[in-house]
């Protein structure tokens, strides 16, 4: 591939113009803000997955190995806080979607360039909230549960304040893409044209603007609780603990499509790209998109069938639930269809969608017994939903995230990474994740409640292989990240604009794109898939 | 494939199990076929010589996707009927005939069970075969919830309110029960078990009131010991000086100090009383607040008198609070025992049956199950193998050696047991083969 | 700098100089994003009236009686100071709109003096409360409210009042703040009806914290 020698690094690009660390820092470039969310992003996903090994480690065995049941019960809680606000939420939307979204519809910037800044640094204060709550780390588990939450002695307050203020720069970063799709697209871009990366994170961004307030005040009243006692969630004072349940629910379930809604996208941007073929029934892929954001809303309470709700109500939340799989199905269907008669090429990018579509099934099935209701009782607060939430947000969002990463790499850098390297990368990335989760649906279905410091003897084969599993896993990312990050830096491999041939708008400018995206706005005449030559009228 | 459920001990549990497998086998079947799929496409249309070759324009098809919505619409709605109708089943508790009720606390870290005589124990309900029960769940504290794998039910008990699991059990057996919300530190240790027995052992065992009865022949502090352990205030206080999660009872009446917040006070009677029932009115020494639950509601104004008494005697002139066997004896003729009848007594009056078992399952400290003449490993990666003087050993100085797997908790026997008291629970360990 | 995160440079009554949209486009996406940030702001507030909706129907005579321990009279003057304020906050646009400078800092000071004037009612109302006795918390100071037996949905009817009073107050400071920055742009003489955004989105913001109050207080002082 000599092109690549030959292909023009511009000397003018976003990375390199201006220079300087403070115009980095004060930047309101979208792709220079993307950047620094990935930074940030990254460090919260290695503090959380040390926390995690740390964890798997204590589980080898049963009995007390290696930390002490309190030790346990903080990890278990920092590994979901990080992994969840700090890491996955912003995952894909404020990484790739804000690298992505104004290049995608041919636009300058996002429409509030300043207030992009400003929600990262949000961000970062956020984090920084939850750095100070370190000092007496919480043991509460991600999901804050009063009474309990309010019975501890840990730091629940800066936690929960920390949640609130990253909950503020996500309904920031959601507003500011919504308005931009909305104002800022590209004459000819209309919504028929638009990218289905770009419908998935303005699905995503209707979410996030919509569903985090509603956890802003739940996590507000909580502090309230702690510091005045108003006794809203305190059953002592004639409160309702369960309130906070379906309150927290109420965000926290749409949560989980803000994360995997932009890795659909992302799968739905590289199968077309790979196998040289239309998106298979694009519209229908968009719209799933949109109606998954919209049930997602009506679904909270089937996290809490055994918690005590009625049993109409948890009758009505399992059959909308089921609504869910739908257009979820559909999607895979599409997927799998576009590879059909394709012309297909095994890069990296690739490797990672096909895996994302087998795990995403398993995610997906998996769903099915959580979703049941007579099955759900058995299940609930098992390992089982514990595989089940990481086959739905490590093997969703996170190998989409990763899929991201590869596929988009040239564009960001102006590099080629190393594929061989990549490819065992992914190797270890999707048999390490299967061997640490499929025996976590072992344990959950033999009955293993989750977390449990310790546990009963018959357990442990299956941890054993678990903690295996998440090393070989570890390992995985570590080796694929550090191939992007050597590239990035000592490669002298300099990527085309263009290197896999994509029909896609922000494949059209340079790479990496100059500061102003594009030399001059494109004007687009075609939809985004036209891949293959033309059917004649009359045929499929 | 994947048939990995637990035993079926009730009788909802086979219509659970068939709803699990027929979903396994819709997973199974469509995970097949979808990578079978994909796997075929990417070898049968990929890239032979590395450059594209021709494709077809195919944006889509009206019919297939049509397909693909139906059909598994219709999978849904039939396997959402059938997580409806069982559910039903799960919560359907029967108006008229024999209900057993057996009323739930949850508490960190353990479960306690009252039955409609008054009958009270933590950590074992006692259930009839074939008949229906429902247990009734609230809780003292936090959120906890009551699962057992063997009846598939579970549910959350919520303080200041009730809810209920309920179940027909169909065999015979022990059967594991877990606490499935998190709860706090202990959380993975908070288990008990289910026994259900045959119908007439179930009514022999609700009528047994001997442990009532023992009590009324005690002196205060004995009383005040037994209530001591009954209500596992032994899993946070120690009798020896030592500081676990809480203040140690030794000497601790007539001590003199400050609380954390500055004021002085010295421990008497409503000292006592208060650190009961409102623990968090006031911390000493750093401990952690909001530790210790509140026992109001669990503690009665006789008992409060007995554990005052029980604390006051342990003024360090006896090594820890002596209890002289025969008072607490029921009437029966010790003599006329064999060694093992007179070991399994010990075993239930020395409240040692709260944390072993006998069965082989794991309660807070190793089953007495097949213990002797195994080989036993130490938390600190030593073993030994389990004789007489290793028993002997554990129940005088449990501290020493702990065994893999479990916390340093046991409350040592010194002073307690007679030589003679501590062969016959040896002889009973040694039965339990 | 012309697209830095620091802009400096104006023309008065001209739009600034944005370099990634046209000045109609900006207007519309600035307007759009504010109702997109009104909308959380409703669902900010809503799930606090959910919770306020559930306390009521579970001790409604609780509720009815602690209400009255609040002065409707008061809340009504507020209820009147923030109306008048949105009025004026209306008239602030209008005058942006007909190249009045003067009178958009003019009636910008009304609607800010009443916000002002609405502050230190409020301060009065809840230090008075809190004087009486009326304020949870975990101090010993309060001692009848901490009571175990004082009525605890009396605790949780003023602790609802006070979360939900506290952070629509703090809403009225924001909104004062983005009115302040404005008003101080009108002062440089900066809006024409080429250009008066900050004016609109700053009115509009100023018109939803009046309206969450026009639901707060019939909540918290008549119904009861």
């Amino acid at each position: 591939m000599t092109s690549h020698q030959h292909a023009a690094n511009p000397a003018q690009n976003y990375l390199n113009h201006p220079k300087g660390v403070w115009s980095w820092l004060t930047t309101t470039d979208h792709k220079r803000i993307a950047l620094l969310y990935l930074f940030t992003i990254l460090l919260s996903f290695f503090a959380g997955g040390v926390a995690a090994l740390v964890m798997r480690t204590e589980l080898m065995f049963p009995g007390h190995d290696l930390v002490s049941a309190d030790t346990y019960n903080r990890l278990f809680t920092l590994h979901g806080v990080l992994m969840i606000f700090l890491f996955i939420v912003p995952g894909i939307p404020a990484t790739m979607g804000n690298f992505l979204l104004p290049l995608m519809i041919g636009a300058k910037d996002v429409a509030f360039p300043r207030l992009n800044l400003l929600s990262y640094y949000i961000y970062v204060i956020g984090a920084l909230f939850g750095v100070a709550a370190l000092a007496n780390p919480v043991d509460t588990g991600w999901t804050f549960y009063t009474p309990y939450s309010m019975d501890t002695g840990t730091s629940v307050v800066l936690m929960t304040a920390a949640a609130f203020i990253l909950g503020f720069s996500s309904i920031l970063t959601g507003l500011n893409f919504i308005v931009t799709v909305h104002k800022l697209r590209a004459p000819g871009m209309t919504w028929s044209r638009l990218p289905v990366f770009v419908w998935g994170t303005y699905a995503t961004a209707v979410i996030q603007t919509l569903a985090t307030p509603v956890v802003g005040i739940t996590l507000l009243l909580l502090i309230m609780e702690r510091l005045m006692g108003v006794g809203i969630f305190d059953p002592k004072l004639g409160g309702d603990p369960v309130l906070f349940q379906h309150m927290f629910w109420f965000y926290s379930h749409p949560v989980v499509y803000i994360m995997v809604l932009p890795a659909f996208g992302v799968v739905g941007e590289i199968i077309p790209v790979f196998s040289r073929k239309p998106l298979f029934g694009y519209r229908i892929v968009c719209l799933s998109s949109l109606a998954i954001a919209i049930i997602g809303f009506v679904v909270w309470a089937h996290h809490m069938f055994v918690a005590g709700i009625s049993d109409t109500a948890a009758i009505y939340f399992s059959i909308i639930t089921f609504a869910v799989a739908i257009p979820t199905a559909i999607k895979v269907f599409n997927w799998v269809s576009t590879m059909y008669k394709g012309s297909i090429r095994f890069d990296t990018p690739m490797l990672y969608a096909m895996g994302f579509v087998f795990l995403f099934l398993v995610a997906g099935t998996t769903g099915i017994y959580l979703a049941a209701l007579a099955a759900d009782v058995f299940y609930h607060d098992t390992y089982f939903v514990v595989a089940h939430f990481h086959y739905t947000i490590q093997g969703g969002a996170v190998i989409g995230l990763m899929a991201a990463l590869h596929f988009w790499f040239p564009k960001m850098t102006g590099k080629m990474y190393n594929e061989t390297v990549g490819k065992i990368a992914w190797i270890l990335v999707f048999i390490g994740f299967n061997l640490t989760f499929i025996p976590q649906f072992g344990l959950g279905m033999e009955g293993m409640p989750r977390r449990y410091y310790d546990y009963l003897p018959e357990f442990q084969s299956m941890h054993s292989l678990s903690t295996i599993g998440a090393y070989v896993n570890a390992f995985g990312y570590s080796f694929a990240l550090f191939n992007l990050l050597w590239a990035w830096i000592f490669s002298k491999n300099y990527a085309p604009a263009n290197p896999y041939e994509s029909l896609s708008l922000e494949w059209q400018t340079p790479s990496p794109p100059p500061t102003e995206n594009f030399v001059e706005t494109p004007i687009v005449t075609d939809w985004t898939y036209g891949y293959g030559t033309p059917l004649k009228s009359g045929a499929h | 494939m994947f048939r990995m459920m637990p035993e079926q001990a009730s009788e909802v549990a086979p219509k659970i199990d068939w709803l699990i497998y027929l979903i396994t086998d819709i997973s199974v079947f469509f995970t097949v076929l979808i990578c079978g799929a994909m796997i075929y496409f990417a070898i049968r249309y990929r890239q032979r010589d590395g450059k594209h070759h021709e494709t077809p324009q195919i944006k889509g098809d009206h019919l297939l996707e049509m397909v693909w919505t139906i059909v598994p619409t219709i999978i849904c709605i039939y396997v959402a009927y059938y997580g409806v109708k069982y559910f039903y089943d799960i919560r359907h508790v029967p108006l008229d005939g024999d209900v057993v009720t057996v009323n739930v606390q949850g508490q960190k870290w353990k479960w306690d069970f009252e039955y409609d005589n008054g009958k009270k124990t933590t950590g074992e309900a006692v259930i009839p075969v074939g008949q229906h029960v429902k247990f009734v769940l609230t809780s003292r504290d936090v959120l906890h919830s009551f699962f057992v794998p063997a009846m598939r039910v579970k549910t959350d008990a919520i303080p200041g309110r009730y809810t209920y699991a309920a179940f027909k059990p169909v065999k015979t057996g022990t059967y594991q029960v877990f606490c499935t919300e998190y709860c706090g530190k202990d959380h993975s240790m908070m288990l008990a078990k289910v026994r259900v027995v045959s119908e007439a052992e179930y009514k022999t065992w609700l009528d047994d009131k001997s442990e009532e009865l023992a009590l009324l022949k005690m002196t205060p502090p004995e009383r005040g010991r037994a209530a001591y352990n009954k209500h596992g205030c032994n899993a946070c206080h120690s009798l020896d000086g030592s500081r676990l999660v809480g203040p140690s009872f030794l000497k601790a009446y007539g001590r003199e100090g400050t609380y954390d917040s500055g004021k002085k006070y010295a421990v008497d009677h409503e000292y006592i009383r208060q650190s009961i029932y409102e623990p968090n009115a006031h911390i000493v020494d750093s401990y952690p607040p909001n530790l210790m639950p509140n026992y109001t509601d669990q503690v009665s104004a006789q008992e409060l008198d007995d554990l005052i008494a029980f604390i006051r005697s342990l003024d360090g002139s006896a090594p820890v609070a002596a209890q002289p066997a025969a008072a607490a004896q029921p009437a029966v003729d010790l003599a006329a025992l064999s060694p093992i009848e007179r070991g399994k007594l010990l075993y239930q009056q020395k409240i040692c049956v709260t944390c072993h078992s006998i069965d082989g399952s794991k309660l807070v400290g190793p089953s007495f199950k097949g213990i002797y003449g195994a080989t036993q490993k130490h938390v600190d990666g030593s073993s030994a193998t389990v004789d007489e003087g290793y028993i002997r050993e554990s129940i005088l100085q449990p501290g020493l050696k702990v065994a893999e797997g479990y916390q340093n908790m046991m409350p040592p026997y010194e002073g307690q047991l007679s030589e003679e008291q501590i062969k016959d629970i040896s002889e009973f360990i040694k039965s339990l083969k | 700098m012309s697209h830095g995160l620091f802009r400096t440079e104006w023309v008065a009554g001209e739009p600034p100089d944005i370099h990634h949209m046209d000045v109609p486009t900006a207007y519309d996406a600035a307007k759009l994003g504010m109702w997109l940030f009104l909308a959380t702001e409703i669902l900010l507030f809503g799930g606090l009236f959910a919770a306020y909706a559930l306390f009521h129907w579970a001790y409604p005579t609780e509720f009815h009686h602690a209400s009255k321990e609040l002065n409707w009279k008061i809340g009504a003057f507020n209820t009147c100071v923030l109306l008048i304020s949105s009025f004026y906050a209306a008239l602030s646009v209008d005058a942006a709109q007909h190249n009045n400078n003067k009178k958009v800092v003019r009636y910008l000071l009304i609607t800010l003096g009443c916000g002002l004037i609405f502050l230190v009612v409020k301060y009065f109302e809840w230090t008075g409360k809190a004087s009486h006795g009326l304020f949870p918390g975990t101090s010993g100071e309060h001692g009848a409210f901490n009571s175990p037996e004082f009525n605890h949905s009396y605790r949780m009817f003023f602790g609802l009042y006070y979360c939900m009073t506290g952070l629509h107050a703090l809403h009225v400071i924001i909104g004062m703040a983005i009115l302040a920055w404005a008003a101080n742009l009108a002062r440089k003489g900066r809006f024409s009806k080429r250009y008066y955004t900050p004016v609109e989105v700053g009115a509009l913001y100023w018109h939803l914290v009046d309206l969450i109050w026009i639901y707060l207080f019939p909540l918290l002082y008549l119904v009861g």
